[in-house]
């Protein structure tokens, strides 16, 4: 489906309390428009889950559910048992958390799902941080970034650990489907999706989504940044459908400088940390082309 | 004692005012307290921050309900929440306006301060946070503490967090707001309905998946509910659209965060619709043909 295709109806409606700005709600805008109507939606903990509905008011117009932060996997796994129950095979099941509630505290019931290969349309929306509680580092935030948990000073310069890789770690899970996706790519992001609620079985999304707020950049911000990512190599899109797999875009590693000056979290860096990350991305970019490369027939 | 309630927008620096007038106080040999609202608020939503003032120890730890003297830092606040509930007999409102005091319209007739604190903080250092010029309002209209000790309490606070520099600058443009402060008594308007609350017995609920879209005494409830939160009061730029330059790529729909952008039917040209729209600038900033322009308000 391409982006003129989509329908005018909204399943997630305006009037959520998102920031300014924020990606969040554009992806699931979209996201919601390709599933349709007969969709269930499980949320943990995270911005989503609060911009998108405080009780006893919410944006989604499908049914939504909602228990604690760290059991996306296996909620959305009851979601799948209750429907089978009610004879209904025509429904998606979509768990949607931040990388906070996948990397980290999520990850334990999102391994157990995917290892038994529930039909979960798993979807993780990743701003780099816990934003929700207020810009807390997670396993997703990349070197060098400022947070309340990594504060910039004279000993420590931001976070001292680089990336976690989750799609890599749901690909040694042999899914059905995994894939990494960016709104600044519009076709590519509906076909995965829309790839996505055709299939069976377990499949996990790693969308990229930035958060003007916690980023310390402009609210307008958003799809500039998401497109830079790609083009540093910062953040590869790829895909695997049924381990077998694709690199969709080839960056053109344009200087990460030109990335991180745009954002406030970056802004302490020195010249010195930023030759650290530009040799991480270069080092990423091998490794993914050789172990992606390798998988893809 | 005097007791004081912010009413702010998240972003606008309401918990630093509440915090500085603290300092100022203590500056000035008094006992003092201040302390946010704790709430799901996100950057641009209502919030509240208060603070109490005496002269000897304060051992009263709740939200205050009854206030000598309400600040309000946002200049559209006092159509959406009654910023006079529970004000003290002779208690008094100080507002970021553009009118006079005796212009403004409240629920009821009240003492009032005015001043156009995002007038004072553009011009004094070129950002619409208003928090320290409505302070030096404060100052001039209460007459509880001098100008000099708020200028003080605002280095106090606002020196670690944001830099001397900055902080000196948040200084002049209290004592700038101060100069310009006028008092009088505001006109009463029409009342704001009081919240009205609704409270359902928890077995009439369906267990654990959200509430159904349900019609209430305090308006719509259950999924999709939230479309009757109106965030366009959240706006400080807005989008002037120029539909000759308009290609009908129709990118602005598919990014906007807040589905605030609507595709027309008879030429496929794009509105806005303003009740939802929070001026992020995503809009502008995807246009390929600058058709989409961000204005002050």
């Amino acid at each position: 489906m391409n982006m003129k295709d989509l329908p005018d109806k909204e399943l997630f409606t305006s009037g959520h309390t998102a920031c300014p700005g924020c990606a969040a709600p554009i992806v699931v805008r979209n996201v919601m428009k390709i599933l349709g109507e007969k969709t269930l939606v499980y949320n943990p903990a995270c911005c989503l889950l609060v911009f998108g509905g405080t009780y006893p008011w919410v944006a989604w117009e499908v049914p939504y559910h909602h228990v604690a932060f760290e059991n996306t996997g296996a909620c959305a796994t009851g979601m799948t048992r209750a429907l089978k129950r009610m004879d209904r095979d025509d429904c998606t099941v979509l768990g949607m958390a931040g990388d906070g509630g996948t990397a980290d505290i999520g990850f334990q019931a999102l391994s157990g799902a995917a290892e038994r290969n529930e039909d979960i349309l798993y979807l993780m929306y990743d701003n780099e941080a816990y934003m929700n509680t207020g810009i807390q580092r997670s396993g997703a935030t990349p070197f060098g970034a400022w947070t309340t948990t990594t504060p910039a000073g004279k000993v420590i310069g931001g976070k001292e650990q680089f990336k976690k890789d989750v799609a890599q770690i749901m690909l040694a899970h042999a899914v059905p489907y995994v894939a990494t996706a960016n709104l600044a790519y519009p076709a590519d992001f509906l076909r995965k999706v829309e790839k996505a609620k055709n299939m069976k079985g377990f499949r996990f999304l790693q969308v990229y989504s930035p958060c003007p707020t916690g980023w310390r950049a402009d609210t307008d911000s958003a799809i500039k940044l998401s497109k830079m990512a790609v083009e540093t190599g910062l953040w590869t899109q790829w895909e695997a459908d049924h381990g077998v797999v694709k690199i969709n875009a080839k960056p053109k590693f344009t200087p990460i400088r030109d990335y991180l000056k745009l954002q406030g979290r970056f802004a302490h860096m020195t010249d010195e940390q930023i030759d650290v990350l530009q040799e991480w991305v270069k080092k990423k970019w091998e490794r993914d082309e050789k172990w992606l490369g390798a998988l893809s027939e | 004692m005097f007791e004081v309630r912010f009413h702010g927008r998240g972003g606008q620096g309401a918990v630093m005012a509440a915090q500085a007038l603290a300092s100022a106080a203590f500056r000035e040999d008094k006992y003092a307290v201040a302390f946010p609202f704790f709430g799901a608020e996100r950057r641009g939503a209502p919030v509240l921050a208060f603070a109490r003032v005496h002269d000897t120890k304060i051992y009263e730890k709740t939200q205050v309900y009854t206030p000598d003297y309400v600040v309000v830092l946002d200049d559209k606040l006092p159509q959406l929440v009654d910023v006079t509930a529970g004000l003290k007999e002779g208690g008094m409102v100080i507002l970021n306006t553009r009118e006079q005091p005796d212009e403004v319209e409240l629920p009821t007739a009240v003492r009032c301060g005015a001043v156009d604190a995002t007038g004072v903080a553009l011009e004094v250092f070129g950002q619409p946070i208003t928090n320290s010029a409505i302070l030096g309002a404060f100052a001039k209209a209460t007459g509880e503490l001098s100008i000099e000790a708020v200028e003080q309490g605002i280095r106090d606070i606002f020196g670690p967090r944001i830099g001397e520099k900055k902080a000196e600058k948040n200084a002049e443009a209290a004592r700038v707001a101060y100069e310009r402060t006028e008092a009088g008594t505001c006109k009463a308007g029409k009342a704001l309905d009081a919240s009205k609350k609704w409270l359902p017995d928890v077995h009439d609920q369906p267990m654990g998946l959200a509430t159904r879209k349900t019609e209430t005494e305090a308006g719509l409830v259950g999924i999709g509910s939230f479309c009757e939160n109106k965030t366009g009061s959240w706006r400080t730029f807005k989008p002037e659209y120029d539909a000759d330059k308009c290609i009908m790529c129709q990118q602005c729909w598919f990014y906007c965060p807040d589905a605030a952008i609507k595709r027309n039917d008879e030429r496929s040209l794009v509105s806005w619709d303003f009740d939802y729209c929070k001026g992020c600038g995503i809009c502008a900033s995807v246009c390929p043909v600058d058709a989409i322009k961000m204005e002050r308000e």
